[in-house]
């Protein structure tokens, strides 16, 4: 049945590919697209959860995370009666805190207004930093106060030039601090973006010193191993927003990230099914392609048709035939269609930035899509073949 | 072997009927060579298709071995044509895209037999046609007597108990024709029925007894020898 099926299609092979190509381009470009949609969808989901896997809270004022510019009036500011509180939680390790803000750093008369961020005692491990020189500030520094800074390399070439800045005084808000060491960080801040890369680093402590005026903007809370992070930055929020007699003071910016995590996969499902019904519709247009070429072969072949008839094929012998051969075109155009979308997905991996990721599943489901279009397509045809009268197929001449 | 009584085939056409066949009765024993012969028109492609179970008669009774097939329908039918009748057309009706070998295969494949045994028995009918030579050519590289003899082959596929040829000579020169009528003799002397149309009173003289059919009714009967 199947060799008979290859032997009509082969009988007239341009008509056979020309058919195939609806099938072929609605279902590869089907297995592209699912492939980009997913493969995007899982680099953001891993970028998210790489941060949310840190084993530190971070709890930050509520209008820092909204829309819109802070009005610094208003924003809320840790105290250490609030650091003291969070202390107190099973299952913290340690609790430090940011602070940032900006102001003037000087050397030798030239001055640069600069972003100063006073770290926690472990922002070496925490920021993924590299060192260029020197080495970043120490816990140990952290807390005995230290009136050192490390420099982002954007501020210490426009302020030392070529010279190394390591051993330097420089002046921050009146007061001499050691240059220790340049870095530059690897995380992605789209702060930077609107304030610039000059940034100088400093521990939090000597940063409080300094600008004693300052809002703590940031609490990073380090847990202890096996703590239900979810559970406990629940717990710690809603002590902080009591303590602070707001019902939405704070929240946990790694909840604010699993959140966007979700809208960005609901955005990219989205996307992803408006464009692949795009491409449901080519499958649409090739299947409707498939059906007016079986009807036309229908119609070539009554005599055939009645011959075999009259040599015993039953109805459903025929009607078999005919969906067989159309399956087997829409099939053979779902594989190439399959071999085609996967190549292209792998092209797209390689040649733009876009990642993407072929799934079986899309592959599986391709192909079965496109038998199916084969069965939908070719049974009005096979039935009208298998219903002919034998005597007027034959006398069909 | 056929027992036809009363059996009448009417068309509507144009909202008038037409009688194609009117109250034909006819016997044919088993063994037994027989032409229908006839003008056009006078109905006889008809009785044909009647006798093949291609088409069911509008009244009266055909019983096919003692088989009642005017009562029957669809796969009943087909399963009658793949077993116990073989035909054989004017033009052949060999499918182009298969060799020889494969077209006399084909009903065996209908009737669901393995595909050894059915190369085997083909071989067989080819040989006894006298075309195992051609076995594997196609029919477009074979002569009008050659598909013909392929045609026949096919026809005994199943072992039928029934040959029914329609101008089987019809598309030949008369030297191939005497070829194949000598065939279809050789084939009776081995004891199978064979029902032939022809409008040829040449080729009509090969059977043992010639129908004549007028307008649809058989006329006097005529024994030949």
């Amino acid at each position: 049945m199947l060799a008979a099926a290859w032997l009509s299609l082969t009988a007239n092979v341009l008509r056979s590919l020309l058919t195939m190509l609806g099938i072929f381009i609605g279902v590869a470009s089907i297995i592209a697209i699912v492939a980009i949609g997913q493969g995007g969808t899982t680099a953001v989901v891993n970028v998210i959860e790489s941060h949310a896997a840190q084993q530190t809270i971070e709890i930050l004022p509520k209008e820092l995370v909204e829309p819109g510019l802070p009005q610094p009036g208003q924003v809320l500011s840790f105290t250490e009666d609030d650091l003291q509180l969070v202390r107190q939680f099973d299952g913290v390790a340690d609790v430090s805190y940011s602070v940032n803000g900006q102001g003037d750093v000087g050397y030798r008369g030239k001055t640069i207004n600069a972003n100063i961020e006073g770290g926690p005692s472990d922002l070496n491990e925490l920021a993924n930093f590299t060192v260029v020189q020197g080495h970043m500030y120490t816990s140990a520094d952290w807390l005995a106060h230290r009136r050192l800074a490390v420099l982002s390399t954007s501020l210490a070439h426009k302020l030392f030039g070529n010279q190394s800045p390591v051993g330097q005084v420089i002046q921050v808000g009146g007061q001499p601090l050691q240059v220790v060491g340049v870095a530059v960080s690897n995380q992605f801040n789209f702060m930077s973006m609107f304030l610039g890369a000059d940034t100088i680093y400093l521990p939090a402590t000597t940063c409080t010193d300094l600008f004693p005026w300052w809002n703590i903007s940031e609490m990073d809370v380090t847990i202890q191993p096996g703590t239900d992070k979810a559970a406990l930055s629940k717990r710690l929020v809603t002590a902080l927003n009591l303590h602070a007699h707001q019902a939405d003071a704070f929240i946990d910016s790694s909840g604010f990230l699993l959140g966007l995590e979700k809208t960005i996969g609901t955005i990219t499902t989205i996307l992803t099914a408006v464009i692949g019904a795009v491409a449901g519709i080519a499958l649409v247009v090739g299947g409707v392609g498939v059906m007016n070429m079986m009807l036309v072969s229908v119609s070539e072949r009554t005599e055939e048709i009645g011959l075999r008839m009259s040599l015993g094929a039953t109805q459903s012998d025929i009607l078999l035939q005919f969906l067989c051969e159309s399956v087997m075109i829409t099939g053979c155009g779902g594989l190439l269609g399959i071999a085609f979308g996967v190549v292209a997905s792998i092209l797209v991996h390689a040649l733009t930035p876009l990642p993407s990721v072929v799934s079986w599943q899309a592959a599986v489901i391709g192909f079965l899509f496109s038998m199916a279009m084969g069965v939908v397509c070719g049974l009005y045809p096979a039935y009208k073949a298998s219903k002919l009268h034998p005597i007027d197929a034959l006398r069909y001449e | 072997m056929i027992v036809l009584r009363h059996v009448w085939k009417t068309y509507t056409v144009g909202g008038e009927p037409l009688h194609v066949l009117r109250d034909v009765t006819l016997d044919v024993a088993a063994g037994e060579f027989v032409a229908i012969m006839g003008p056009s028109g006078s109905g006889k492609s008809t009785l044909m298709h009647i006798l093949g179970c291609l088409d069911v008669p509008t009244r009266g009774t055909y019983h096919l071995d003692n088989q009642p097939v005017h009562e029957w329908h669809g796969r009943a039918l087909a399963h009658v044509r793949n077993r116990d009748i073989g035909f054989v057309f004017q033009h052949f009706h060999l499918l182009p895209r298969m060799t020889a070998l494969r077209n006399v295969e084909l009903p065996m494949i209908y009737a669901g037999r393995p595909r050894a045994e059915r190369r085997r028995q083909a071989r067989q009918l080819l040989a006894q046609v006298g075309m195992e030579e051609r076995a594997h050519h196609y029919p477009n590289q074979l002569s009008g007597g050659q598909r013909q003899r392929v045609a026949i082959a096919r026809a005994l596929a199943n072992g039928p108990r029934l040959l029914l040829a329609d101008e089987p000579t019809g598309a030949l020169d008369s030297a191939t024709g005497r070829g194949i009528l000598e065939l279809f003799r050789q084939l009776n002397q081995q004891g199978m029925t064979i029902v032939m149309i022809t409008h040829d009173p040449s080729v009509a003289a090969a059977a043992h007894r010639i129908v004549h059919l007028v307008d649809g009714r058989v006329a006097d009967p005529e024994r030949v020898d």
